[in-house]
């Protein structure tokens, strides 16, 4: 086969704008997008809230400056200035860019896209479309690369980058409607997987393939990843199914309350109520349960988001979606009823390390979005700013790819490379006497997380969770797929992902036992306050003889000096 | 646990769900499973199958992603008729059920069969680029990003509901027209024309109407009415397609499209004879070459089933025609000025 210029993996947010920017750097480039599923159903879908931009539509006064200040503090400090420069500098022309190409923005009086307030930011300045901006930005930017003539192919499963010494020579996939193994030669890789949050399954708001592939096939391969025990809980999931409430739903003025009917976000951040950052405000839910003031219910103790007062008008209008979700999954509607609510696994700020241009350090590998590491989360992301992340460096790395893919010729993929993996695929499938289910494992881990590397962290708990991923990786060894089959086998593809969960799972765990500080998303109850000296640096793991191996470097700084960080 | 202890006061019922089998690999044609587990009030059919596939029976295969009712991956029959497996109660499909506590579970219909519960969405895709289902922006490629367009709220709200569209293919699986023929258009693709061509930004809107006016286009709809029944986003598809139907005939006349002629010889015989005469329609809408060439043999066999309406000199005028055409006429001076009003503005 001849080789692609860009193999991009994953068909979110991220991997179709590099996709349809690298085509518009030169449109000669023979592209391909992998995705395990079919693009449009990405979990950029899942992005309600909207993405911050300084378009100063609705507070006149806002500016870039502005935004990259409230990025920097909201990341306690440890993302990297000059890359949120980079972010927030480019944020107004890639919301009017994404409204050139169609985007449906909610709108002004005045015609002009509207905004609407966020947590941490100091101006309403995000940019949304109802409570579906990330879904009308997925179709979009889907139906922009259907225009393009950018080449899909759905529905196939990575499974290794394959190397040659310090380079690229393309990856190794999975055709899931044939069962086939297939080499993708590339002069360029870029890993657009999204995050890996669904390890804590059962308390996560992720979509069950958010499995972080791409962070483990690059980890595996030798590509170092970064800040991976920055897990970000989002403070309002459903009681019952972690599934989101946006942000846009306190936007918008919904309160907090407690089973004493308090609005208890005043005892945490009496200025911004509820619209200090999720770090913070997932903390205050927290505590209010583990101190007694939550309700009580067999799915679990939680508190009540209060629309109400809102009317439903306005409910109706700008949540719709919302609305529908509390009803299907909660069986309220928000209109009449308080919505149960608990904090829920969202976000991976970690991911693979990258730069500006989402290079790793392995030639013509990149990595953008949630996948990557640029960092301009650091230790918190603030929302509205991931939609963001994934359109600005989804652009800046397509453009970079397509550049180096003008440059380079990799060697061929070795057929016996395919062979093995093939092989590999078809040892899960051998009958063994004892035997694992992939479901009961995946829960575990999803159980044991949560537990001990969760949103309250200390020592022992980690090492407790660290004991439970090493016997979770043991078990694996006897998981057997039953279905032997070659057409669609979702049974074999989950078996996959589970190895993928329990390789950055590590990573997650370790990182967080080491870092003995409290910074952003990661609060050690043993080491309650942020530790600038010892701990204002970026953790790096590398693979090594099946475990990571910790390293760190240090935190890009700019014009803001270190502050506490208060709301 | 306490929490298990709790859970015993919801209700809790056994649960079959006859579903749908079929791989290409070793089966000849598909069959149905049984699967009979216990389950508590509250558990959608995504939860139930999940249950299925984990601990009953691994080689089941369907498809899940969001299950939050956004992605619209897990879209297929229950009960015979086409949902999200995400957003369905258990509860509620048991209610509906024709056998007591049997669900039906099947895949989606009118796109191709892959195995047990997923079909092959490729062919909707490839409806999507026939008829250009994207924004063609008046603003060229090179000044993206420079500034944004002036949008009116009224506009977006023309389109805002067409936005929802999650493209799950409940409505192309229970579309009754790509039941036979495969080549049209499909509610989805029309409904995506239809928000693209409300687009004051897109700038080939006459182009993607003349595809859509096309054989297998919008006039081969028969409203049904069912795309919009099955909508999982409860989207007005049909008012999207009369809304492009509109669009044609006030762009386009009834020049180019047998759909458009077949509706003018209608209006013509309802403004005549207060019915229709049947036995001419064809003629009048296709041609006489066409005619005989393909409703020929047709109509021998309905004649020989002596199903074949009246001859045309037998159609008489209905009772009341005179005030029948009173009020056409008055609506058709409505109408008018309703144009003159709108091209005015």
């Amino acid at each position: 086969m001849k080789p692609f210029d860009i193999v991009i993996v994953g068909g979110g947010g991220a991997g179709l704008y590099a996709a349809m920017e690298a085509m518009k750097t030169n449109p000669g480039l023979n592209i391909a997008v992998l995705s395990k599923i079919y693009p449009n159903r990405s979990h950029t879908s899942a992005a309600q809230g909207g993405a911050n931009a300084a378009l100063a539509n609705k507070a006149k006064d806002d500016t870039v400056e502005m935004h990259i200040f409230d990025t920097i503090k909201g990341s306690d400090y440890l993302a990297d200035q000059d890359a949120v420069e980079v972010l927030c500098s480019e944020a107004p022309k890639i919301i009017r860019e994404l409204d050139n190409m169609g985007t449906p923005w909610s709108r002004m009086d005045d015609k002009t896209i509207a905004q609407r307030p966020f947590g941490g930011a100091g101006r309403p300045r995000c940019c949304y479309c109802a409570d579906k901006t990330g879904h009308t930005i997925l179709q979009t930017l889907y139906e922009q690369c259907l225009r393009k003539g950018v080449f899909f192919f759905n529905e196939y499963f990575a499974l290794e980058l394959s190397v040659d010494g310090s380079r690229s020579r393309g990856l190794i996939a999975m055709n899931i409607k044939t069962g086939k193994v297939e080499a993708f030669p590339a002069k360029t890789v870029v890993f657009a997987t999204g995050g890996y949050a669904k390890m804590y399954w059962n308390r996560s708001s992720n979509a069950a393939g958010n499995t972080g592939d791409g962070q483990a096939i690059a980890y595996r391969a030798g590509i170092p990843l970064k800040d991976m025990e920055f897990v970000q809980f989002h403070p309002t999931g459903l009681r019952k199914s972690g599934l989101l409430v946006t942000e846009g739903a306190r936007g918008e003025g919904g309160y907090l309350v407690n089973a004493l009917g308090e609005r208890f976000m005043s005892r945490y951040a009496p200025e911004k109520m509820e619209l200090g950052p999720r770090d913070l405000v997932s903390r205050s839910l927290e505590t209010e349960i583990l101190e007694g003031r939550g309700f009580d219910s067999p799915a679990g103790k939680y508190l009540h988001l209060d629309l109400r007062h809102l009317g439903a008008d306005i409910i109706k209008s700008r949540l719709p979606q919302i609305r529908e979700m509390c009803m299907y999954f909660e069986g309220v509607d928000p209109i009449d009823d308080p919505v149960p609510v608990r904090p829920t696994a969202h976000y991976s700020m970690g991911g693979i390390d990258t730069d500006n241009y989402g290079r790793t350090i392995m030639e013509g590998v990149y990595a953008a979005g949630e996948c990557g590491c640029v960092s301009v989360h650091g230790a918190n992301r603030l929302g509205g700013n991931s939609l963001l992340d994934i359109l600005v460096f989804g652009r800046i790395t397509g453009r970079a790819a397509a550049e180096e893919a003008s440059r380079f010729n990799p060697s061929p993929i070795p057929p016996s490379e395919v062979a093995e993996k093939e092989q590999e695929l078809r040892s899960f499938m051998q009958p063994r006497g004892h035997y694992e289910r992939y479901g009961t494992l995946r829960e575990d881990l999803g159980h044991s997380l949560g537990a001990n590397v969760g949103i309250f962290r200390e020592a022992s708990k980690i090492k407790q969770g660290i004991k439970d991923i090493e016997s979770l990786k043991d078990r694996f060894q006897h998981v057997r797929v039953f279905d032997t089959g070659d057409v669609y086998n979702t049974n074999l593809i989950q078996v996959l992902e589970l190895k993928n969960m329990l390789d950055l799972s590590e990573t997650v765990a370790e990182g967080a036992l080491a870092r003995e500080e409290s910074r952003g998303s990661h609060t050690r109850t043993d080491f309650p306050t942020r530790d600038d000296e010892k701990w204002h640096k970026h953790s790096i793991y590398t693979y090594e003889e099946g475990r990571p191996k910790l390293a760190y470097k240090p935190v890009t700084m700019g014009r803001y000096e270190l502050q506490e960080r208060t709301y | 646990m306490s929490d298990s202890t709790i859970q015993h006061h919801e209700e809790s019922r056994d649960v079959t769900f006859r579903v749908h089998r079929f791989n290409p690999q070793v089966d000849s044609k598909p069959y149905f499973d049984d699967y009979t587990i216990k389950l508590e009030k509250g558990i959608t059919v995504l939860r139930a199958l999940n249950y299925i596939k984990e601990h009953v029976d691994p080689t089941l295969t369907f498809r899940a992603f969001c299950q939050a009712g956004i992605c619209g991956s897990c879209a297929m029959r229950i009960n015979n008729m086409s949902k999200l497996a995400c957003t369905t109660q258990v509860w509620d499909e048991l209610d509906k059920a024709r056998e007591p506590g049997v669900i039906k579970i099947e895949p989606l219909r009118n796109l191709p069969h892959i195995k047990d519960l997923v079909v092959e969405m490729d062919p909707l895709v490839g409806k999507m680029k026939k008829y250009s289902n994207w924004v063609d922006s008046k603003m060229p490629e090179s000044n993206w990003g420079k500034k944004e367009f002036l949008v009116s709220e009224e506009e977006f709200l023309t389109y805002d509901k067409a936005t929802d569209c999650i493209l799950c293919a409940s409505c192309v699986s229970e579309c009754t027209i790509l039941r036979a023929h495969k080549e049209y258009v499909s509610p989805a693709v029309l409904l995506k024309s239809y928000r693209m061509n409300a687009d004051s930004r897109d700038g080939i809107h006459d182009q993607r109407l003349a595809g859509l006016v096309q054989d297998h286009g919008v006039w081969d709809c028969t409203h049904c009415y069912r795309c919009q029944e099955t909508c999982v986003k409860n989207i007005p598809i049909m008012d999207a397609i009369h809304g492009i139907r509109e669009d044609a005939i006030e762009r386009r006349g009834t020049k180019d499209t047998s759909g458009a002629r077949h509706a003018e010889a209608f209006m013509d015989d309802i403004e005549k004879k207060g019915r229709l005469v049947e036995a001419t329609l064809p003629i009048r809408t296709n041609g006489l070459a066409w005619t005989l060439k393909n409703l020929l043999p047709m109509a021998v066999k309905m004649i020989i089933k002596r199903r074949t309406p009246p001859p045309p000199p037998l159609v008489k005028a209905s009772k009341g025609i005179q005030s029948l055409r009173k009020e056409l006429k008055e609506m058709a001076s409505h109408v008018a000025k309703d144009h003159e009003k709108k091209s005015g503005e």
